[in-house]
């Protein structure tokens, strides 16, 4: 998995390419915890190259949102893959975050 | 070796004016208590030495002694096996052949005569650098072994969390069930569990914790508790969901959850009411061995977000129908091209398991399971269980 980052208007995004999972989450975390500690307040994770997410992938995306949300800030999603968006249905995250079909839908809508 | 206990060396020679030069030229160091020594005059008595201070970190030894020489004391050094051990080998310059001999028997090093105490010292710090190497690594060792028996045992309690009294549960009524679960490290966070609710109803259920190893162990074994002593009380599955629910999310700082698929089995009518917090939905193979997936109630995982309301659906078992519950870890298991097993496969071959017993529609999709990932690693714990109904 690779994840890079990127400024664009309020936004910082995020992309993860490749399988986030146990062997990796971490590295995600580490990722996220750097910017909100530098106090990004919105971020945006565009999943379309994300071709798995584990539980503890999950667990990652739950941990920001609260984190996020605890400072008023946004944290959406967008790209998924239909696997994905099937493992968030299934969970129940649908009902978590705000899911963009692509970064400029997500960018437009929350300008 | 702590830093405070002295580094003890044994001096084998057989000159007796060696002890007096030694104590003169490492007094301070002696004074200090930073060295200790020991003498003997043979490779004999230096044996007798070592097995009395077993402590003995450093033999520097004479070779040419008599009674028993230093190369034969080397060799019987050698048969102790005792790693912390260093020997430095004492000759002549001249005398290059034996002390070859002797390097190429396992001595730590050599020094000549007449002795370079300069020289000397440094060569015994280097053994003694050496030795708390070793002894660094034994530690590290000792404290992995020490953490690889706590897992063992952890493993032990983890597997007696579960429940096995499969056949028991099952006496003299209509259904069958059996289920199991193969962490993907020594301990996991899958989970199941069955019950008897009331006379009338079996309560069972399959959760999957977010996370593998240790972690999710302590999580897992939580959940386990507080899922059975809500459901015992007689709650509705969705009323279950929801205590457990805002029990576990109280004070979760990691955000860990678990999913969990909760139903509970009319044994008259064969009707199921269930909840699914964010679990793989359980597949229904009927009589005919038709695969229906049950209907799915997207809701949360448990734990996540406090105060959220689960929902309930009912589905209907007819006689001689499965209820086969998974986790992911058999959808997402990967075969050696890097390829996941995938509900499909899944389905297929529930397709062809009608009239199976409970344990042998397990057994079939777990032998279907081995074949398709033929040896790769298994990555995530792997839990399956059946209801089935007599025919």
């Amino acid at each position: 998995m690779d994840i890079s980052k990127q400024k664009k208007a309020d936004f910082i995004i995020v992309s993860i390419d490749g399988s986030l999972d146990t062997s990796n989450y971490a590295l995600l975390d580490k990722e996220l915890d750097a910017l909100v500690s530098s106090g990004e307040q919105n971020i945006l994770i565009d999943c379309a190259n994300m071709n798995y997410i584990s539980s503890s992938g999950l667990r990652i995306f739950l941990v920001y949102l609260k984190k996020i949300k605890a400072v008023n800030g946004k944290m959406v999603v967008c790209g998924l893959q239909n696997m994905i968006k099937d493992i968030f249905s299934i969970s129940g995250f649908s009902s978590l975050f705000t899911i963009y079909k692509s970064r400029e839908e997500a960018l437009a809508a929350n300008d | 070796m702590q830093e405070s206990e002295p580094i003890k060396i044994l001096s084998v020679d057989d000159e007796e004016d060696l002890k007096l030069l030694m104590n003169q030229k490492f007094r301070s160091k002696i004074r200090k208590g930073i060295y200790e020594f020991h003498f003997a005059h043979d490779g004999l008595q230096a044996l007798a030495q070592l097995e009395k201070h077993s402590d003995i970190d450093i033999a520097l030894c004479d070779i040419n002694m008599p009674v028993m020489d230093g190369l034969t004391f080397l060799t019987k050094i050698n048969e102790l096996q005792n790693p912390f051990l260093k020997t430095i080998m004492v000759s002549a310059y001249g005398d290059m052949d034996n002390i070859r001999a002797a390097m190429n028997g396992g001595a730590f090093d050599f020094a000549t005569k007449p002795i370079d105490f300069t020289d000397l010292e440094q060569t015994i710090e280097k053994a003694i650098e050496q030795i708390k190497f070793i002894r660094k690594a034994q530690e590290t060792h000792d404290q992995l072994m020490a953490i690889q028996s706590d897992l063992d045992t952890a493993r032990k309690i983890q597997q007696s969390i579960l429940s096995t009294d499969f056949d028991l549960i099952s006496e003299g009524s209509c259904f069958e069930i059996y289920a199991t679960m193969n962490a993907a490290k020594m301990v996991g966070g899958d989970f199941f569990d069955f019950f008897v609710v009331d006379d009338n109803h079996l309560g069972f259920l399959v959760a999957d914790v977010s996370d593998k190893g240790i972690p999710a162990a302590i999580y897992m074994a939580v959940s386990h508790t507080i899922i059975r002593a809500t459901a015992l009380r007689g709650l509705s599955p969705a009323a279950c969901m929801n205590e457990t629910n805002n029990l576990l999310g109280k004070g979760n700082v990691e955000s860990m959850f678990v999913t969990v698929f909760y139903g509970i089995l009319d044994l008259y009518s064969g009707n199921v009411t269930y909840s699914n917090a964010g679990h793989d939905p359980p597949y229904i193979i009927d009589g005919a061995g038709k695969v229906v997936m049950t209907e799915p109630t997207k809701d949360m995982v448990v734990g996540a977000i406090e105060g959220i309301s689960y929902h309930e659906n009912e589905v209907q078992l007819s006689k001689g129908a499965r209820l086969f519950l998974f986790t992911d870890g058999v959808t997402e298991a990967l075969n050696p091209q890097g390829e996941l097993y995938m509900a499909s496969r899944l389905e297929e071959i529930l397709s062809r398991s009608q009239n199976l017993s409970a344990r042998d529609l397990v057994d079939k999709v777990s032998a279907n399971l081995r074949q398709f990932t033929s040896g790769t690693g298994q990555s995530d714990d792997i839990t399956m269980m059946v209801v089935a109904l007599s025919p």
